[in-house]
Formats: structure tokens, sequence, C-alpha cells
């Protein structure tokens, strides 16, 4: 933030020197408009944090925003593990795995394709480049149900690999990889490596690598966000409760337990709301402690840096 | 090098489409012949109708209120510079945490008048009920909300990003020049970041046309069945998994393919975003 704040002193300066009455009025409504923004976004956050430390018959009857007590957190939690036999937790170590392996291939593929197609002698480099180009712009859920005929046909249907794998394709890491290494690293760098005789290899493992920490920390930004919280894809590929990452469990706490389906209140089941929204706390604050600790890779570079050049 | 990344292309962009177009031609339950008439059977599904005017109503919607909405934060963001500024960006990113499933909690929540946050101003209008919002017919309202709360936030920092990469001596000259703050913003913020909204129109449209998750959850939980077949995707998933249709599947997911690659398409060739990368318009 430091450099960035140091780089734009300059602007609203020219308001400040002229402001009058309009200007003054104006600014309030500016930041009115700002702020109120900035409350509707954290209002249903603030609501999520709180609801599991009530009981259902509280969260029906006191306010919105009261606070029931810690102890409740704790009964919350031990009804949502009274699940299936903690359940749960077989989810949720599920979604580390899974998100894990994904980040990990992703990036890995990525890195290497980007720098073969910025940086060495590739066929049909152009025709590659606008295949993933395209693949890039179409959303993943475009491809769910073409995998899902692929995956039955070669045996990998509730297969968590089908998840893995299906998941590390990462066009989007390959063209931020591609733009890093043709604009970001002067080709000269390249060139003069392979001049004393470094081979590919040599040159990505030695130059290119070294250079490009920044690079890792913003793909696996976007991949760990994608893979976190993906839902239908799994939802698709995978049949047995015990595979489901966290994001289909709590589709599947949602439409099994009576907690938002009184059809469903027949049965003996202590998930209710309070356990739903703890549930969905639980997979909403990882991807929300790693945007609010990138929040500085989002500001410069997504588009605007990626594309320039 | 590359190759890593060309199996996982080859096995997981461009083979399913290959198997899913010979799943599409072949023969299904309804039409045992296969052929091109699978394609036609889908279209002429007493579902189709309804659940592509349902996608549509809800794109003109959704991607309208985005591009709006997120070319006037960022540009309102970035006159705000100073210690506010992070602060503000930190909020807006929190909703984007809150996907899928959550979103649909929350959404419940907020629109239930006996529960919600709201309900003053719930009650304001009129809504005492949740069966006055949720129902048949209004419910394209309720997925551009739940889409829209969860993306918006998100690309208004991305976008006040692109912001960032405008030059100070051309906001400068403009100044000096006796621009104020408004005029700068629409006529020099904006036309300089417009490829970039483009870019977010496109993948916005891109996503949209695929809304799956929040009818069905919606459908399988609060209200059963109330937005069954509600768009596209959840008929392509129907026809595949309880019609046993998978030959009728393949062919409308297809079809959406294909409206998502043209959408590709253009924003490549015809737009110029990729300006610069050695392949968009020269």
């Amino acid at each position: 933030m430091t450099t960035e704040s140091i780089a734009l002193p300059g602007r609203g300066e020219g308001i400040v020197r002229t402001r009058g009455f309009g200007a003054v009025s104006g600014r309030v409504v500016v930041w009115i408009v700002l702020a109120v923004f900035g409350i509707l976004s954290i209002v249903p956050m603030i609501w999520l944090i709180l609801a599991p430390s009530k009981t259902g018959q509280q969260l029906n009857d006191n306010p919105p925003f009261s606070f029931g007590s810690f102890e409740q957190y704790g009964v919350t939690w031990n009804n949502l593990l009274s699940q299936n036999d903690g359940i749960i937790l077989k989810w949720m170590a599920n979604s580390v795995t899974y998100t894990a392996s994904i980040v990990v291939i992703s990036c890995v593929t990525a890195v290497l394709a980007g720098y073969a197609l910025a940086a060495t002698t590739l066929p049909f480099k152009r025709v590659l480049l606008i295949i993933t180009l395209i693949a890039m712009i179409i959303p993943p859920v475009a491809l769910v149900v073409p995998l899902f005929v692929e995956i039955s046909a070669i045996g990998l249907y509730d297969n968590p690999a089908s998840v893995i794998l299906t998941s590390s394709f990462y066009p989007f890491g390959v063209f931020l990889a591609y733009i890093y290494f043709s604009t970001s690293i002067p080709t000269e760098i390249y060139e003069a490596a392979k001049v004393d005789g470094a081979g590919e290899f040599t040159t990505f493992f030695r130059i290119a690598l070294p250079l490009s920490k920044g690079l890792f920390g913003m793909l696996a930004f976007f991949s760990f966000s994608a893979a976190w919280v993906n839902y239908f894809l799994p939802y698709v590929l995978l049949q047995s409760q015990e595979n489901f990452n966290l994001s289909v469990g709590l589709g599947f706490l949602f439409t099994s337990s009576p907690a938002l389906n009184p059809q469903n209140g027949a049965q003996q089941s202590l998930i209710g709301r309070p356990e739903i929204a703890l549930a969905s706390l639980l997979l909403a604050i990882p991807i929300l402690i790693v945007f609010i600790a990138s929040s500085r890779l989002l500001v410069r570079g997504v588009l605007a840096g990626a594309v320039k050049s | 090098m590359f190759a890593p990344y060309l199996i996982l292309l080859v096995l997981f962009g461009i083979l399913p489409i290959i198997q899913a177009t010979i799943t599409s031609i072949g023969p299904s339950i309804v039409n045992p012949a296969g052929g091109l008439q699978n394609f036609a059977d889908v279209v002429a599904d007493v579902r189709f109708l309804p659940a592509l005017m349902n996608v549509v109503v809800f794109l003109l919607m959704y991607v309208p209120a985005m591009i709006i909405v997120v070319s006037l934060m960022s540009l309102l963001l970035d006159t705000v510079q100073g210690r506010w500024n992070l602060p503000l960006r930190l909020t807006y990113i929190v909703p984007a945490s809150m996907t899928g499933a959550t979103a649909v909690l929350i959404w419940y929540f907020m629109l239930e008048p006996s529960l919600s946050p709201y309900r003053d101003a719930l009650h304001a209008l009129g809504i005492t009920q949740g069966n006055q919002i949720w129902r048949q017919g209004g419910l394209a309202w309720i997925f551009v909300a739940m889409a829209f709360f969860v993306g918006a936030g998100n690309w208004i920092v991305v976008q006040y990003g692109s912001l960032q990469s405008i030059s100070e001596d051309v906001l400068e000259a403009a100044r000096i020049d006796g621009a104020n703050a408004w005029q700068i913003g629409w006529r020099i913020k904006l036309p300089l970041i417009r490829k970039y909204l483009v870019y977010m129109g496109i993948l916005v449209f891109a996503a949209g046309l695929q809304v799956f998750v929040e009818p069905q959850l919606i459908s399988g939980s609060v209200y059963t069945g109330i937005a069954k077949d509600w768009s596209l995707n959840q008929l392509s998933y129907d026809l595949a998994f309880q019609s046993n249709n998978l030959a009728g599947s393949a062919a409308l997911s297809l079809m959406l393919l294909v409206v998502c690659i043209v959408a590709a398409i253009v924003v490549i060739f015809r737009t110029d975003f990729f300006e610069g990368t050695g392949v968009g318009k020269k």
C-alpha cells in the first residue's frame, strides 16, 4: 500500500482548491454511497458470524444482530458433528486435500506452460494461445455435463481424482503466466542465458522461476478461490457422502435436514439453522482470510497489470 | 514444458467436448434413432422455453446492473484516496466469500420478513410473508440479487485497480483544462477503462448464462420445487440425472457452450482487450 499512497498524492488536489458548497455536498454524497455499500456488504457476514451463537429458537425470536453465548457455538458445533458420525470433519478434510492438490497442480502446470508460450520456440504457439484464451473465458460450469460424460466413460465417477484433475485445468493461470513472462521479465535475459549455453529448463529454473514469486502468489490466489468454493463440478462428479467437499456437503445439509425444509421434519436431526449457518461460516472464513490477506494483489494487476503490455 | 498443461487441456478441455458431441447425437430414451433430432427434441421440450426466458430475463437485469454499479462504484472509490480507501475495499470483498450454498442461506434470511435484519424495510414495502417474495415469476430478481451480491464487490475492487493504471499526467492535464471531478470520471476515466468493463461484461454474461446453484438449492430446500428447471443448466442436469436422457443433456450443454465460445471469440478478435498479447486485433 505504501507505494500506492506515495504515487498518488496528486489526486483530488484540484478539487480541494476549488471546493465550494456544491463540491462539499458532492463529497458528502460520495461518502454516503461508499459507506452504505460497505455496510450492505458486511451485514450478511456479521449476521453469519452471530447466528451460530444462538439456538434455533433464539434465532427466530431475538433481534437479528443479537449475540447468544459463546457456549452455544460449542453446542452448535457438537450438533453439527452429530450428523453422520462427524462427516463434517471428513468434508473439511476433503476440501483441504482437494484444494491443496488443485492449487499445486494447476499453478505448476500454468507456470510451465506460460513460460513455454512466452520464452521458448513452441510450434503452433498462436493457436495454443487462442485456445487457451477461449477456454479461459468459458465459465467452468459450461463443461460440467461434458466432463461428466467423459469421466463416467473412463471410470473415474465418484473418485476424488476426477474433481482434482478436472479442476486443475487452469487456462486463466496460463494466460497470467504468459503475460508475466513476456512483459515483466525482459526477453533479453532469456536470450542471454541461451547464448551462454543454458537449455530451456536451465533458463527456466535458474532465471525465470526465481523472478516469479509474485506470479505464484497471484496464480495460487485465483486457483484457491475457485477450488475452495467449487460446487457444481464435485456435485455432479461425486456421489458418496464421504467424498463430498465442504461446499457440496453444505448443499447436502441444506436439502436433507429439516432446518430449511420442514418437509424433512419427520427425521430426527440436530441440524437446524444455527448448524447450517456454522457450516456456511466454516466455508466462508478461509476464503475471506485469503481475500483480505491478498487484497494488495487485487488492486494492481489483475486486469490492468496483466494485459497492459 | 508445455506438455503437462497440454495434457490437461486435451483431456479436460477438448476431449469432453468431443465426447459430449458424440453423446449428443447418439440414441436417447426419447429418440432411439439419435442424430440431430436430439437437439430438436430438447428445444421442443416444454421446459425449454420457460427456462430460456428465465435466463434471458436474468441476464437482462444482471449484466447491465453489474456494469453500471461496478463502473460507478469503482469511479467513486477512486475519488477517495487516503486511509479510508483500503478499509472500504476490504468490506467490498467480504461478500465474495459467501458463494453458492452460503449465499442461498444468507438470502433466505435477509428476505424472510420475520427473520431479516431488514424486516422494517420489508414491512414498509408491504412484505410481511416470505411467500410474497418467494413466488414463481418473481424469482429472477432474487437470483440477480444473489449473483450480484457475490460478484459485484470483487469486480469493483478489480476495476478500481484498472483505474490505477491511468497516468496521473492525463488527469492533471484535464484538471488544468478546468474539468471537474464528474467530467474527469465520465469523459476521461470511464473511456480509458472501457475495455476492462467490456471484458467483465462478457465474463459476467457467460457465467450468468450458466446459472445453476442458486435456483437448484432454493428449489431443493426452503421452497421445494419452486425453481425446478428454472434455468437451462438445471434442465440439462435434470435431463441427465432425472430423465435419464444423457444425449439430450449433452445437446443442451453444447448449445450453451457454443454461445460461450462465440462470446469468447468476440472478446478475443472483436475487442481491443487482448491487444498486444500476440493474438488480438492489431
